[in-house]
């Protein structure tokens, strides 16, 4: 493959994807277990009891945390994917990185990088609604725990590739 | 069966009579029904406390005791009827409205509910960082200790909920309650689980926030003795009804089959 096809495909396609779909099965199960816990404990009445809105205090500084960091380790995954893709393309024929690089970024635009990058704010903006109120709604014990756990993977990671899907429509339509 | 100025049952000179010129309802429950699913829990109860006043809740486990406090804090709504706190109906207040009347209030939960993610001390501080952050870290730190000096858990404010025991986590959770000087105190079972000497001394705190500073009281309890020792009235609970509302002595008059058996067994 040559350089410049695996730094496209690897910023432009897989590193958001990708990261959209690690952080919901992490971030989104933590965060979807967590509040449930605090849920089915009382932890979160509790809180309400002592006049603190809870949405305000749990769920929006963890949605605003998703959506901050999504960016970030959207470029995270990218260094490391194209890390991956020199390593794999070394293997073929020997390659410096520098030399990598160059020929990888040649007549790479910021319209060409910049959307998808920051794109993935909504995947996080995604990830922590989804998560939070699956949490925050949860009823009946451990079990309840894990079922929010569960569903916020499943409905975060869903809801990601479908907004992939209208994401790309729309970056395509905008900046191209 | 509204008993107005109760009878003093014992320690006279310990527990204070509501004020008359105070009387005025601090919480009225009026006539309010709730059900979960098809099962009825409450039926038309009615119930109101004034300043400086206790009144005890008692009832079989299950009569939806924790229920009716949580309608009175606002966590559940009624499905009809109305309850109101200091004159406020709770019907259509927006959220920030009930907040500035849930900061009058304090509440303990029958299962603590102390956030696991803090330690003794930081969950007693809880609310006066949210609600008193004009207070420096200094006062925050000694109104916390003051605090959990009134319940005797001083020793322990480093450890997290998950190191103490189901008596400490209650009495950290009135700590808790007790950090906003609140006007309104509702307690589900706070002497639960506790030794007699620990809940004697619960009692007597109680008694003393009472006297001090005139405050109202809902208890609910499963503890006949500590009822008649710290409240002014005792309201029985049964399938969702109040059964009889009055002093301890009304109680004893009481020609009711249920409330017979309820004080027998006690
Ligand atoms: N969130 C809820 N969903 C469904 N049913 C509930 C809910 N909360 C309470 N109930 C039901 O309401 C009834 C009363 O519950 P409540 O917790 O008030 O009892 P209680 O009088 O406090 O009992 P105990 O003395 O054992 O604490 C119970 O039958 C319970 O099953
Ligand atoms: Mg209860």
């Amino acid at each position: 493959m040559f350089p410049s096809s695996l730094v496209y495909s690897v910023i432009s396609v897989m590193g958001p994807i990708i990261t959209g779909l690690m952080v919901s099965g992490r971030v989104g199960a933590g965060i979807g277990a967590q509040l449930a816990s605090m849920k089915v404990t009382e932890q979160i009445d509790a809180i309400e009891a002592s006049a603190i809105n809870p949405y305000r205090l749990l769920a929006a500084t963890r949605i605003l945390a998703c959506i901050l960091m999504m960016p970030l380790l959207t470029l995270a995954a990218d260094a490391s994917g194209l890390l991956a893709g020199w390593f794999a393309q070394t293997l073929v024929e020997p390659l410096s990185i520098h030399q990598f690089i160059t020929s990888g970024f040649q007549g790479a635009t910021f319209n060409a990088f910049l959307p998808p990058t920051f794109k993935t704010m909504a995947y996080g903006l995604i990830i922590g609604l989804v998560s939070c109120f699956e949490g925050m709604r949860t009823v009946g014990g451990a079990e309840g725990v894990g079922r929010a756990a569960t569903n916020s993977v499943v409905l975060s990671s869903l809801f990601v590739i479908l907004a992939d899907v209208v994401l790309v429509k729309l970056i395509l339509v905008f900046f191209t | 069966m509204n008993v107005s100025m109760p009878a003093t049952i014992e320690n006279p000179e310990k527990k204070t009579q509501p004020d008359k010129d105070m009387t005025a309802a601090v919480v009225s429950v009026d006539n309010v029904c709730k059900s979960f699913g098809n099962m009825k829990v409450l039926d038309g109860v009615s119930l109101s406390i004034s300043h400086g006043e206790t009144l005890a809740v008692l009832g079989r486990s299950g009569t939806g005791k924790s229920v009716l406090l949580r309608l009175i804090i606002g966590l559940v709504n009624p499905d009809s009827g109305s309850i109101s706190v200091n004159g406020n109906n709770f019907a259509g207040l927006a959220l920030d409205q009930l907040g500035e009347i849930r900061k009058k209030m304090g509440f303990l939960f029958q299962q603590s509910a102390l956030y696991d993610s803090l330690s003794i001390a930081e969950n007693v501080a809880f609310p006066l960082e949210h609600h008193r952050s004009s207070m420096s870290k200094a006062e925050h730190d000694e109104r916390v200790k003051q605090l959990l000096d009134e319940v005797g858990m001083n020793g322990d404010s480093t450890k997290m909920p998950s190191e103490i025991s189901g008596g400490m986590k209650k009495r950290v959770g009135l700590a808790r309650a007790l950090a906003l000087e609140p006007e309104i105190l509702l307690l589900d079972e706070p002497t639960a689980g506790l030794d007699p000497i620990s809940s004697d001394e619960i009692d007597d705190l109680v008694l003393k926030l009472q006297r001090e500073r005139k405050m109202a009281s809902i208890i609910v309890t499963h503890d006949l003795h500590s009822a008649r020792k710290i409240s002014n009235r005792i309201a029985l609970l049964n399938k969702g009804k109040v059964v009889i509302e009055g002093s301890f002595d009304n109680l004893q008059q009481s020609e009711i089959a249920f409330v017979k058996e309820f004080l027998r067994l006690s």
